[in-house]
């Protein structure tokens, strides 16, 4: 099988195909910190792409709470299960088995196989947290570190550079775009054989039992394509997100949005990096959740980029590019940030968008003298 | 749903068949050998339309081939589920029928999220010659000539293509687009533009009449045909399969099988219950020849 780089875990990986990269790597990036399970980028998905038949239970966007939390059913769980323990070296290599790596002889990708129950709960688990149950009356977040936590996660298809469900097609009918990385499913060729279903851990393709097809997120290809992020960031109200292309590390650009946050920030990080796939969209993880499920959800580096996360009060650069998330529905190809204001410049390096990093503050006295009324202090 | 199919299925065919002398006085002598040969005599019957119970099978040579779990591509069984599978053949001078018969102890239609159905193929090579191309479903330049036959394919047959109501009875939707309760609509076009695989084309999505024709070179490469007239039917009873699959001697741009020909059959059976689809089947490792009387 070819050995192809996986910068995610500091070394060569399994795949059945050989390394071809894309031209660009569509991405979104998240800050979990701010994410208030509005579920807006669910609806905006699903009343833009998913409201035929057979794609009722479908959320090619979701948000889940986690620890409780998983559409389908505990889908992280069980495939960490069937994984068991992996390491991670001192340096940040990854020294167990991805799905690839682990799979069994008769199989492509190592996979649990989703029920149809399974999919029957997209918000179990909401607003549950973790931590130490208290039988004596309630939560304690009386003391510090909480012992409660819980944390909401917005999920899209990762649009991975190493697709577990392209990996499992028998019928070679999911693609990846070369110019943009986003990952396809064939409507034509599909059969409807579920091997996709199956095989992505993130349990991002999804079958629909009236066209017999499986289908998936299209990364909102159609706006991309005119220079817009997808409906589930433009909508998003807590303004968590960006949509940008990511490159490799060793080409990244300091003043390209994703490129900034992944590589040169390091806040933002992928994704249950450890199953191999190299997937596309990376958070910045919460601040007020427990550290070993935060490693185990995001990886070695997650102390560093909360640290690093913390200290973002003092680099306006950062914070510029924070203001800019969620202030145009265009695609920010490069930023920049001077004299208080940042400012976004699409693809042809025309202006987008300008924003002030600290909103300026205006006083109004209660009383309007030239209207002459009294104003309540709400907008 | 599984077992209002199961009775719905079960009365349609009492209310097709019930009529002939039953399935079991009609199935014909046990086989006692392995199929080596298959020779496909000429019976005085019109075998246009498939009949699992028709009293004439009775009479003809049934032998057995022997299937292994699918082993040369992955995605791919951890054991064999079907083992063999009993083949009798007979023409009418324009039609040949395949009766074809394996042991599955439940039946599955797929339909549902996770739910896949049994089904059974046959291979031939699309070009004469006497060598046939690779068992595994042909070569690239050497195309094999598929019928494959799906438990989900006829239940469309017969009752059409599931609506979701059908497959999920209890579940809740408001409207779907261009589909209004009490106002008029959108076109059937306009409604299947909310259907991707439908949108474009793809006759997964639409209703099947039981039998896929299918033309192959090799792994990942098959593609649904217009069909040729081919049809099939099939009867689970007692733990047991038995589908007919009816083709046409002489398709137009298919696998010939006119009189006097010698040709080669290959077979592949996929049990639903145990989630086979696709590459996950079992399958015959070699051709058997075919010669046609
Ligand atoms: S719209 Fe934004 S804030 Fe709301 S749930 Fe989605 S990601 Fe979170
Ligand atoms: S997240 Fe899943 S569906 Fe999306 S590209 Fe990766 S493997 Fe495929
Ligand atoms: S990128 Fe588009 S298709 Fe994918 S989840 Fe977001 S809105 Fe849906």
């Amino acid at each position: 099988m070819p050995k192809v780089k996986n910068w995610q875990l500091a070394r060569d990986i399994e795949y059945p195909y050989d390394e071809s990269r894309p031209k660009k790597q569509w991405a979104i990036v998240f800050d979990l910190n701010k994410c208030i399970a509005c579920q807006t980028c669910t609806l905006a998905c699903k009343t833009t792409w998913t409201s035929g038949k057979g794609q009722e239970y479908m959320f090619w966007n979701n948000v889940e709470t986690k620890p409780w939390g998983g559409y389908p059913l505990a889908w992280d769980l069980r495939i960490l299960e069937k994984l068991g323990r992996q390491d991670w070296s001192a340096n940040g290599e990854y020294l167990g088995k991805t799905l690839i790596e682990a799979a069994p002889p008769t199989e492509r990708v190592l996979h649990f196989a989703p029920t149809d129950e399974d999919w029957m709960y997209p918000n179990v688990g909401e607003d549950d947290s973790g931590g130490l149950p208290s039988l004596d009356g309630g939560a304690h977040m009386a003391s510090l570190p909480h012992d409660q936590w819980f944390f909401y996660l917005p999920r899209t298809c990762a649009h991975c550079t190493y697709p577990a469900c392209l990996a499992a097609c028998p019928r070679k009918a999911i693609y990846k775009r070369e110019e943009d990385g986003v990952v396809l499913i064939d409507q034509e060729r599909c059969k409807g054989y579920g091997e996709c279903v199956r095989a992505c851990p993130y349990k991002k393709s999804m079958y629909n039992p009236y066209t017999r097809t499986s289908e998936k997120c299209i990364g909102c290809y159609p706006a991309v394509e005119e220079g817009i992020q997808p409906q589930c960031v433009v909508n998003c109200i807590g303004k968590i997100r960006v949509m940008g292309f990511i490159n490799p590390p060793w080409k990244a650009r300091k003043d390209n949005p994703v490129d900034y946050l992944v590589h040169e920030k390091q806040i933002a990080l992928p994704y249950y990096p450890q199953l191999g796939l190299e997937p596309n969209i990376y958070y910045i993880p919460p601040l007020n959740a427990d550290r070993e499920y935060l490693k185990q959800m995001f990886g070695p580096n997650v102390e560093g980029a909360l640290q690093r996360y913390r200290e973002l009060s003092s680099d306006p650069v950062a914070q510029g590019l924070l203001c800019l998330m969620g202030s145009s529905d265009k695609i920010i190809n490069r930023f920049e940030v001077k004299e208080g204001r940042a400012t976004g410049f699409d693809r042809d390096d025309k202006e987008i968008v300008t924003v002030p990093v600290t909103e300026e503050i205006f006083v109004r006295d209660a009383f309007d003298e030239k209207l002459e009324v009294v104003r309540h202090n709400t907008p | 749903m599984n077992r209002t199919h199961q009775t719905l299925l079960g009365l349609l065919f009492v209310g097709c068949f019930g009529c002939r002398n039953g399935g079991e006085e009609a199935a014909g002598p046990l086989p006692v050998e392995p199929l080596t040969d298959l020779v496909v005599e000429k019976v005085a019957e019109d075998l246009s339309k498939p009949d699992p119970d028709a009293a004439f099978w009775g009479k003809v040579r049934a032998g057995w081939v022997t299937l292994a779990a699918q082993p040369f591509i992955t995605p791919r069984p951890e054991a064999t589920t079907t083992d063999r599978v009993t083949v009798q053949a007979a023409h009418d001078g324009k039609h040949i029928a395949l009766r074809l018969r394996w042991k599955d102890s439940e039946i599955s239609h797929a339909g549902r999220l996770g739910e896949f159905s049994d089904a059974v193929a046959m291979q031939f090579p699309l070009k004469g010659g006497a060598e046939p191309p690779s068992v595994m479903m042909g070569a690239a330049g050497n195309p094999v000539h598929i019928f494959h036959w799906r438990a989900q394919y006829q239940r469309d047959a017969i009752e059409g293509k599931p609506e979701m109501t059908a497959l999920y009875p209890n579940a809740q939707v408001d409207m779907y687009p261009m589909d209004f309760k009490d106002a008029k609509g959108g076109t059937q076009e306009q409604k299947e533009k909310f259907s991707p695989g439908m949108a474009v084309g793809n006759p997964q999505s639409y209703p099947k009449n039981g039998v896929d024709e299918i033309v192959a070179e090799g792994f990942s490469t098959s593609a649904v045909q217009e069909g040729h007239g081919s049809a099939g039917l099939g009867v689970w009873r007692d733990g047991e399969w038995t589908v007919v699959l009816v083709r046409s001697l002489t398709p137009e741009g298919g696998s010939n099988l006119a009189p006097g020909t010698k040709s080669h059959v290959g077979f592949a059976v996929w049990q639903g219950g145990k989630a086979e689809v696709g590459s996950r089947k079992s399958v015959t490792m070699q051709w058997t020849p075919v010669t046609v009387q």
